[in-house]
This record gives structure tokens, sequence and C-alpha cells, in this order.
């Protein structure tokens, strides 16, 4: 698919006449970037979370969170994602990167994971920067509408890898 | 996101120390910064590949096509007092972040939540609230970070989460949109 991907936008930037090299290697550098824009925050969350998964908390956590995951059709090691992904972008990415080291690519708890992460934003950051922008000082009902949204979305990408 | 860190690094040295594995504690701490480094190289190249990808489909068009396309749609979500130019914004906008494109679709959402907020107005207005929520809660055709992330940990269908997530962040924009559209209805009675 990706192959595929790569074929047909190459075919239609063509047919833009879009300078197909340029356009590539510029989109490159920016992918670049955000890999090492990214790196920070994954040093950070990386020391925290071994840290906790060292100390056994976060076995602990998992476990004290295991009636809500069941509740809602996820695997219980999911919950910290579930938790930190409105918080940092960067931050849940690094928790995904060890799920998938942890577990393998290709498990359920992957998986689950992988369309979580997907099909989540960062909440809490982008409420906070678009609300400024607009002068805004009543978030209303937003958060909660965003994050409910956000929890039924898990339990939905939940349900396509069923155990 | 600075508590949320500081509790993690607090409860694990608190949890460790009282259990007696601070060495492990430690020794996982270390190791952490040198993980992330792999991470990012192993993340380097499928961030290269889809940027230069990405670009080539925002470049030929595809951001402006999904324009046309969300248009109507949009007219009816965010009725008849949101003026063309913020629609306009609010389109792109949603489009870029569709396609993942986050660098893109920042300024226009920025642009797009000052004009659906009358001015002077404290809480945030009912079409705004509905921008920030499809914002929030935003529909993913190609989670390409997500994709790049599986084949740097050797999955072997690194794509089988595509129409997952596409489901879900769907299910997901739905059931905000629709809490948003109850809260305003009960407010109006």
């Amino acid at each position: 698919m990706t192959a595929w991907l790569l074929a047909i936008a190459m075919v239609i930037a063509m047919i833009r006449r879009v300078e197909v090299y340029t356009a590539f290697t510029a989109g490159a550098r920016e992918g670049m970037e955000t890999a090492m824009r990214i790196l920070p925050g994954l040093a950070a969350i990386f020391v925290a979370l071994r840290m906790l998964e060292a100390s056994g908390l976060m076995h602990a956590l998992c476990g004290a969170l295991a009636p809500v995951a069941a509740w809602l059709g996820l695997p219980e090691g999911v919950m910290p994602l579930l938790l930190l992904r409105p918080l940092s972008g960067s931050a849940s990415l690094g928790m995904l990167a060890d799920i998938l080291r942890q577990y393998g690519p290709d498990s359920r708890m992957g998986l689950v994971a992988s369309a979580m992460m997907g099909s989540g934003e960062t909440v809490m950051y982008t409420c906070a920067l678009y609300l400024a922008a607009a002068g805004v000082k009543k978030s209303r009902y937003i958060i909660p509408a965003s994050l409910l949204g956000w929890i039924v979305g898990c339990a939905v990408a939940g349900c396509f890898f069923r155990a | 996101m600075n508590a949320v860190f500081c509790i993690m690094i607090a409860a694990a040295f608190g949890y460790a120390a009282i259990g007696g594995n601070l060495d492990a504690v430690t020794h996982a701490a270390v190791q952490a910064g040198g993980d992330a480094l792999q991470t990012v190289l192993g993340l380097l190249g499928g961030f290269m590949l889809f940027g230069g990808v990405m670009k080539l489909l925002e470049e030929a068009g595809t951001v402006r096509a999904l324009v046309r396309w969300l248009k109507r749609p949009l007219r009816w979500v965010f009725g008849s007092q949101a003026g063309e130019d913020a629609l306009g914004a609010t389109a792109l906008n949603l489009s870029a972040n569709m396609l993942g494109m986050g660098n893109a679709a920042t300024p226009m959402g920025l642009r797009a939540a000052r004009l659906l907020q009358p001015a002077g107005q404290i809480a945030a207005s009912a079409p705004l609230c509905m921008l920030l929520v499809i914002n929030a809660t935003s529909v993913q055709l190609y989670p390409s970070s997500v994709i790049a992330m599986r084949y740097a940990a050797g999955s072997a269908a690194p794509e089988t989460i595509v129409l997952p997530t596409l489901v879900a962040s769907t299910s997901a924009t739905a059931v905000g949109m629709a809490v948003c559209w109850l809260c305003e209805r009960k407010r109006r009675q």
C-alpha cells in the first residue's frame, strides 16, 4: 500500500506539473525535522515510563485500571496510553513505541494501541492553543465532549481486534 | 504535562524506594535516553518517506480537492452565521488534519477559530466549540506516523490499522459532534 501511495502521489503530482523531486525532498526534510523535534519529549517520557515499569508501579496501575479496560473492551496494557494521549503527542508516541517493542506490533496489544494512537489528538494542547488564539476564557463543554469522543474511539479500536 | 511528568517520576521513585528496587529503577532511567535516540533513528526513514509523499499530495492539490468535498457538509454543520472566509479556513484546517499534516493544519485552524468567535465574547461560541471538538477528535485517513512506527518495530503488516483507525476516529468525531449538538439544544430550550 505504501508503494501504491507513493506511485499514485507521484503520478498525480506529475499531472499537476509539480516538481516531484523538489517537493519530495522538501517533505522529507519536514519529516526529519518532526522526528528530531519529538526526540527530547520521547527521552523524557521513556525515562518516566521505564522508571514506572522497573518500580512495579506500572503493573499495579494497569491492574487497578483493569475493570475499566474490561468494560471498554480494551486490553489493560493500553490504559496508560488512553490517559496520556490527550496530554502529549510526543509522550504518547513514546508510549506506543514502548508497547510495540514490549508486546510486538502485530500482537493484539500492539494493534489496539496503534489504532488508538492514530485516532486520537492532543486534546488538551489543541484546546489551549485554539482558545488562546480566539481570545476565549470559558471552554464550556469542549473538553468533556472531546474526551468522550476519544474514549468511544478507543473502544471502537478495541472492537476491531478481539482477543 | 509538567505535573504529569513530575508525578510519574515521584511515584516511580517512591514506589521503588518502598519496594526496595531503586537499583533497577536507576538502571532503567539511565538506559531510557539511549532508547529514545534509537527509536527516533528507527523512525527517521519512515518519517522522511511519508513526509515526502504527503508533500507531493499536498502540492498536487489533494488538500484543495478535499476542501471542495467538505464545503457543503460544513455549511450544514456550522449553519448560516459562519461566513465564507471562516468556512474556507475551517475546510482547509480539517482537510490537512485528516491527511495527518499537522504543520499545515494549525495556522489555518487558528485563523478559523478567530473568524468563528464573535469579538469580545468570553465564552466559546457554538461554532467554535464545534470546530475544536472536530479538531480534537479528527478523522484520520492515513495515520502515517503510526505506520512509520509500526514499520520501525518490524511489523509484518504495518497498514492493517488504517481501516480500524479511520472507523475509530470517525466514531470519535461523531460522538463529539453529537455532544456539541445536544449541549447547544439544551441551552436554547
